[in-house]
């Protein structure tokens, strides 16, 4: 990021309305040397933690002095270098490189969630929007919440036998509630004077649900989208404990059996990264397509 | 329509009057017990007209403007615009007390969708949106975000957005209320102008007693809460050809301002 104090001026067009706070500024708050400050002392804070943390685990390993049980950074390390690597013919684990088994799993977890996310938009603007169905339908919902995936997992898999599907179900079912609840919430919700102010211009009730309850509950919606891939993201383990290889929870799942606990974490580590890299692209993708958030 | 024995039985004759409460009153529920807003009050307002209606906070203005919308149903009595009971979003253009602006389209995206409701042609609806902003005085902002406005600006987008439909009935809740004073006058002027050549009827809501002289072809002053008619008063004053300041200067003009605030006050009192 280059900074030059003559960029804000130079850069916007002249202003007709003088009084009006700049549009180019945009709604963040600070400006931009104030906010690179904060913005570095939080990586400093982070990376401060995060090297704690590494000690932490180090101190942790030694103590326990059995790598079966607690294995060492370095142990996890070296395990990253091998799963990625081909080493005395053997491709990574079990025939796939580390990547490869995220990929798998980030692939199952991209059209479950987005199946579940797809259902559960239609279900919850139904639930927000009929009240009767509401009624009838909320507790389901809720019922399912609280089920763990693997609970149901070994229906699925009776149903749908041990490929793909099964594993998508799942993910999909997982998904699901926590955008249908969220999208029910915000369209029943939704702010009557703006949905007042569509129909006195004529819109008709499936034009104000269109033009105005559904953005005015994007917001509320994206939320429960990021709740529902971190679902997702929590049951792949659950999704992968049957014929799960290649994947990563089915990596890890092996490795259990064998005892890999270097491999075991290693996997963990891989899950969790991702699903924070994931989150945070779904907030960048958040501030781009939803800039009314908090505007309502 | 007893009163007119000979009339024809069609509501939809021309000489239905634009706005017409019967009797009417409105008391809203809730949590706090009943509130009586409104009336009893009965009404008539020709084709035409430009109504003011004047009348302290809480004495029920905005309820009667709903009321005429259709957004409230009537306690009890009839309300009728155009001789059928009122619909939201059927002959009638609002402007809210509010601006309540969608804030996830453009300025100019909102008054482009109030026309796509009106019904007008993707085509023409980009010719008229810079139209409708010029004609209350907003150009180059049609590109910005709503909170990237300010007060009065999203006011007036408010009431691009209204005219939008060419609606034979216009109502207008205060909408000048957050304006700076020169932007008034000039909005007012516009209205005032526009509302003579085409000869659409409005119902506009006030407490300002020089805005409504200025305005109103005639004014009608509401007692305190529930309100009920304390003043009904025919504005006498030329409508067109005069320019704003020549009219302002006129004899009849101060005295009508003043008999309004009398009447304003000793309603408040
Ligand atoms: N939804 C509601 N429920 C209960 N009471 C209400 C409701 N809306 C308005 N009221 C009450 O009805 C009365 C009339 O309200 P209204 O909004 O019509 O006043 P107004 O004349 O427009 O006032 P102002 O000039 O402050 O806008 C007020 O006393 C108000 O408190
Ligand atoms: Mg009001």
């Amino acid at each position: 990021m280059t900074s030059s104090p003559s960029r804000p001026a130079a850069a916007r067009p002249p202003d007709a309305v003088p009084a009006v706070p700049s549009p180019a500024a945009g709604p963040r708050p600070g400006s931009p040397p104030a906010r690179r400050g904060r913005g570095a002392r939080r990586a400093g804070v982070r990376v401060l933690s995060l090297l704690a943390l590494l000690a932490l685990w180090q101190l942790a390993a030694v103590a326990a002095g059995n790598p079966s049980f607690v294995p060492a950074p370095r142990a996890v390390w070296d395990q990253l270098v091998l799963l990625s690597t081909t080493h005395d013919g053997v491709r990574g684990y079990g025939g796939h490189l580390l990547v490869e088994h995220l990929a798998i799993s980030l692939r199952r977890i991209l059209i479950g969630s987005a199946l579940g996310v797809a259902a559960g938009l239609v279900l919850g603007v139904v639930l927000g929007t009929v009240p009767w169905i509401r009624l009838v339908a909320e507790p389901v919902v809720t019922f399912v919440r609280a089920l763990p995936p693997l609970a149901y997992f070994s229906l699925l898999i009776i149903w749908f036998g041990i490929d793909e599907t099964p594993k998508l179900w799942l993910l999909a079912i997982a998904a699901l509630p926590p955008v249908a609840v969220a999208t029910a919430a915000a369209v029943h919700g939704a702010p009557t004077g703006l949905v007042e102010a569509a129909r006195a211009l004529g819109a008709s009730r499936w034009d104000a649900v269109k033009d105005v309850v559904l953005p005015a509950a994007l917001p509320e919606i994206f939320t429960g989208v990021r709740l529902a891939v971190g679902v997702a993201y929590s049951s792949v383990v659950a999704a992968e404990t049957v014929n799960g290889v290649p994947g990563i929870g089915g990596m890890v799942r092996d490795a259990q059996r064998y005892l890999q606990t270097d491999v075991v974490v290693l996997g963990l580590l891989a899950i969790g990264l991702s699903g924070l890299l994931i989150d945070g692209l779904l907030r960048f993708a958040e501030t781009r397509l939803i800039p009314w958030r908090g505007r309502v | 329509m007893s009163s007119h024995p000979d009339a024809p039985a069609v509501p939809a004759g021309t000489d239905v009057a634009a706005v017409r409460l019967e009797e009417v009153e409105h008391v809203y529920g809730g949590a706090g017990g009943p509130v009586a807003a409104l009336g009893p009050i009965s009404l008539t307002v020709p084709r035409g007209t430009f109504l003011v209606l004047v009348g302290a906070s809480g004495c029920g203005k905005s309820t009667l403007l709903r009321l005429v919308a259709g957004f409230e149903k009537p306690t009890s009595g009839t309300v009728r615009t155009g001789g059928t009971e009122p619909v939201p979003g059927r002959g009638a253009g609002i402007v809210f007390q509010q601006p309540r602006l969608f804030p996830w389209k453009t300025v100019g995206g909102n008054v482009e969708l109030a026309l796509r409701y009106a019904g007008v042609p993707r085509a023409e609806r980009a010719r008229r949106v810079p139209d409708l902003l010029e004609r209350v005085g907003l150009h180059d902002v049609a590109d910005r975000r709503i909170w990237q406005i300010s007060g009065g600006q999203q006011q007036r987008v408010a009431i691009a957005r209204a005219l939008a439909g060419d609606d034979p009935l216009l109502l207008l809740d205060e909408p000048f209320a957050a304006l700076d004073a020169l932007t008034r006058e000039r909005l007012q002027e516009d209205l005032r102008r526009v509302s003579a050549q085409t000869g659409r009827t409005s119902v506009f809501v006030t407490h300002s007693v020089e805005e409504a002289v200025f305005l109103g072809s005639r004014v009608v002053v509401l007692t305190r809460r529930p309100g009920r008619i304390a003043l009904d008063l025919d504005v006498g004053l030329p409508r067109t050809g005069v320019e704003p300041h020549e009219l302002r200067a006129l004899p009849e003009y101060a005295a009508l301002r003043a008999e309004i605030g009398r009447a304003v006050r000793a309603a408040a009192a």
